[in-house]
């Protein structure tokens, strides 16, 4: 089909057309306004969405008409995310400058308040350092276990061995769990009494029952080793993507030349799995950033091991402190963004260099 | 509502009614209700459910349903409190904890019930029936003023579980004898006459090393005297140091004070200090999970049913579990008491304890006919027969006419211990800060069990940081 011929011309901006998207839109925000004024809450709401309805329908047939199949093509998707994403980001975004408890009928706006109570006050203050803290300490720590022991299991699985299917598929087993299963396991294998740990190092050395968690380094371990257990099978599967897409024939030719296996190693193995192995970390650290259900399972963040997801959880959910909680949401948005795209450049700058 | 959905719901009534009209009115008086509940999944609400499905016949003639959402504890308070705080209006009635009603009665959601039970002499009298503790700590918000809300669901006190064939053992009564110059507490009452001294001496003794023996057996594990609750999280810690502070004398920030009642000089008052200590001193002669701040209520409650302690204090609610033979290997060792007290100068035991269990309440959203409906199945589930199956089901009771009943006591062995605790029971608040309050302490009794920092810098933090809360919010000048 020639798309040329087959466009029609634009309508003039006040032509009531279906596809006069720009109308739509003018005349959309001028009736929300007027209704978000004069009409209670509840009706307003639809008729809000209504016109929100309206204008979707004028760019839909706009794009239709002018074949802009590309655009129609991406447009589910586009909503869905505005609807489940985009807009609810926005409103916690509005909702961090009022005063508003989720348990009150009451608001009140307070412009930067919450940002400034959270970053000043002298009990909040120091509380969030010490969670930040806490949180850096588990992201570096978890992030460097799991990408240790990903890799090395991947080196491992890359070869071909007997059973190599079966453990393979037990390996990959810790992942698939679900958190609260390995949360409780763990609490088991860790306790004093019944646990399987205490029990080992008791009968080794002869001596008291063992008592991991009791202080943070213990702790702390005890949440590290749990996290890479269930999340280094996670980083061996994509390294091991990575390893298994390497040609045969470059390793035949360095054998050729008698490369040694570190050389090898640095220039075949490495440029093939380096993007996928940065991709690894930067999901990991990511997700560590966000850990809670752990630390809620484990230690419920006692000796040192409160992290700042778990402090957005008791504010915002169960102390009903929805604007706080916001704000504070936020505040780590911000430092995850500013962590992500100085990640971003660093790699888009090896990658040039090299 | 729009004027259309109005006009078709006038609609369906009007030919609602003329099909009333013609086919006679009959049956017009029998409806359909259905009342929606939250609860906690655990056995005392499941015994409810079961009442009200095999013997509930509603008054009215109507036809009710009692639509129940058992959830499980760890998840109860986050379901329900996200379910009315998003406004779906899901639910008709809930179990809530005691603490919980300033928070949910202040954001609108349960409803006062005053109008209610002054349209009704019999409910009247029922609710004079319970016993005092217990109606201004679930029904009254503010805390023991006239405003009703709730009604007992099931009422709960901490006891002392111990293990007879430990305890009773001539061996360890003699060792015990020689060692302490007292005798070792063995029956129920011996339990009751237990102050914390003989508490410490039980812990001490009856620390023992794989290999050592045990009434005459050797121990293939290691074995601890006592527990108690001292885990982190929810109140695992507070509902036993309040009555630690209570019984030395000492406050926790006092409601019913407000605007008066100071935190700072009450909660970290040089005797509430020796409180926390006194609960601190303890510890050491726990199982060693107490130190890692984890040993909650369901902890110490494992520890016990594995046959790893010789006595544990907690909530009669999770009683039933030790004396199943499927779920305790001391089913058939036990014996109940109340819980240890301080032994005051005249010698008597000041016994004060944080009460435990949950009251039921209405929603502000409910109907007209369904508010009748469900306080129609309230005045039945208070109703004395209905109190004592309860009661003989594993369930406890607060109406005075059921708990003085002869037949009480042989329901279970710890009910023994029941009618005399109950006049030694408070409450921690029910202010609407009452999750804030609560965590930030946890936080800090955390610290000192695990040996972190000292009674008096724990109960400073807390009391600093109440009175800064609560002068913000407007409740202490």
């Amino acid at each position: 089909m020639n798309s040329i011929a087959a466009q029609r011309p634009i309508p003039a901006l006040m032509a009531p057309a279906p596809d006069n998207w720009k109308l739509a839109a003018i005349a959309g925000v001028a009736v929300s306004a007027v209704a978000i004024a004069a009409l209670p809450a509840a009706a307003s709401f639809w008729i809000t969405g209504a016109m929100v309805a309206m204008v979707a329908a004028s760019f839909v047939v706009n794009a239709y008409r002018r074949h802009y199949f590309g655009g129609l093509l991406v447009s589910p998707a586009i909503a869905v995310l505005f609807v489940m994403n985009i807009f609810p980001l926005l409103w916690s975004l509005g909702l961090s400058f009022f005063a508003y408890q989720s348990n009150q009928q009451t608001i009140r706006f307070i412009g930067l308040g919450n940002y400034q109570k959270l970053l000043t006050d002298n009990l909040k203050a120091p509380e969030l350092w010490a969670n930040l803290t806490n949180t850096a300490m588990f992201v570096v720590l978890t992030v460097i276990a799991q990408m240790v022991t990903g890799f090395l299991l991947a080196l491992l699985f890359a070869k071909q061995f007997p059973l190599r299917k079966y453990l393979l598929i037990l390996v990959l087993t810790p992942m698939m769990l679900s958190v609260v299963a390995v949360g409780v396991f763990f609490s088991y294998y860790y306790d004093p009494t019944f646990g399987i740990l205490s029990y080992v190092i008791k009968a080794m050395t002869g001596g008291e029952q063992f008592i991991l968690m009791s202080n943070k380094t213990g702790a702390v371990a005890g949440i590290v080793f749990a996290d890479a257990w269930m999340w280094s099978p996670f980083v061996m599967l994509l390294v091991l993507a990575g390893l298994v897409s390497v040609p045969k024939y470059l390793y035949e030719a360095a054998a050729i030349d008698r490369v040694s296996a570190w050389r090898k190693f640095l220039t075949i193995t490495f440029p093939y799995i380096r993007g996928l192995l940065m991709l690894a970390l930067l999901f990991r650290t990511i997700e560590a950033f966000k850990m809670a259900d752990l630390v809620i399972l484990l230690t419920k963040g006692g000796n040192g091991t409160m992290t700042i997801s778990y402090h957005v959880i008791r504010i915002a959910n169960e102390q009903n402190k929805t604007s706080e909680g916001a704000a504070l949401s936020y505040l780590l948005l911000f430092v995850v963004i500013v962590l992500t795209n100085l990640y971003l450049y660093l790699a888009n700058r090896r990658a040039k260099g090299s | 509502m729009t004027a259309i959905t109005k006009l078709k719901g006038f609609a369906t009534a009007a030919s609602f009614a003329t099909v009333l009209m013609v086919g006679g009115a009959t049956y017009a008086a029998a409806e359909e209700v259905v009342l929606r509940m939250a609860v906690p999944d655990w056995p005392p609400t499941r015994i409810m459910k079961k009442f009200f499905d095999e013997q509930y016949k509603p008054p009215s003639g109507n036809k009710v349903t009692l639509d129940v959402d058992f959830i499980p504890w760890p998840d109860f308070y986050t379901r329900v409190n996200a379910s009315l705080t998003s406004g779906e209006q899901k639910y008709n009635m809930s179990v809530s904890d005691s603490q919980w009603l300033g928070a949910f009665v202040e954001g609108g959601y349960f409803r006062k019930v005053n109008d209610i039970i002054d349209a009704d002499p019999a409910l009247k009298a029922t609710m004079a029936e319970i016993h005092p503790a217990f109606y201004n700590a679930y029904s009254t918000y503010p805390y023991t003023s006239s405003n009703i809300y709730g009604f007992p669901q099931f009422p709960d006190v901490l006891v002392t579980y111990a293990r007879k064939d430990v305890i009773c053992n001539d061996e360890e009564q003699a060792a015990f004898k020689a060692k302490y110059n007292e005798k070792l507490p063995c029956t129920g009452e011996e339990l009751d006459n237990m102050d914390w001294g003989t508490f410490q001496k039980v812990g001490e003794f009856f620390m023992r090393k794989k290999g050592d023996k045990l009434a005459g057996q050797v121990l293939d594990d290691d074995f601890y005297g006592i527990a108690y609750q001292a885990g982190k999280g929810y109140d695992f810690s507070s509902m036993q140091i309040n009555g630690f502070i209570w019984q030395y004398g000492a406050n926790i920030w006092d409601e019913t004070k407000i605007p008066d009642g100071q935190a700072e000089g009450v909660v970290n008052s040089p005797l509430a200090v020796k409180a926390l200590d006194h609960y601190l001193s303890l510890l050491k002669y726990m199982p060693p999970v107490a130190k890692t701040g984890t040993m909650d209520i369901f902890k110490s409650d494992e520890l016990f049913r594995e046959g790893k302690l010789a006595m544990n204090i907690d909530w009669i609610g999770l009683g039933e579990a030790s004396l199943d033979p499927k779920t305790s290997k001391v089913s058939d060792k036990l014996v109940f008491g109340m819980t240890p007290g301080l032994r005051g100068a005249d010698g008597k035991l000041i016994r004060w304890n944080n009460l435990g269990g949950q009251p039921f309440v209405l929603m502000t959203w409910n109907t007209d006919l369904q508010n009748k409906e469900a306080m129609d199945f309230v005045k039945w589930w208070l109703s004395p027969a209905i109190q004592n199956q309860f009661a003989a089901g594993g369930g406890q009771s607060a109406v005075k006419s059921v708990y003085t009943d002869p037949k009480y006591v042989t329901y279970r062995p710890w009910n023994r211990a029941w009618a005399a605790s109950l006049d030694w029971q408070k409450d921690v608040w029910h202010v609407p800060q009452f999750f804030e309050l609560l965590t930030q302490q946890q936080d800090q009794f955390d610290l000192a069990i695990t040996g972190k920092q000292d009674a008096k810098t724990t109960l400073d933090n807390i009391a600093k940081f109440q009175q800064d809360l609560l002068k913000n919010a407007g409740l202490i000048k």
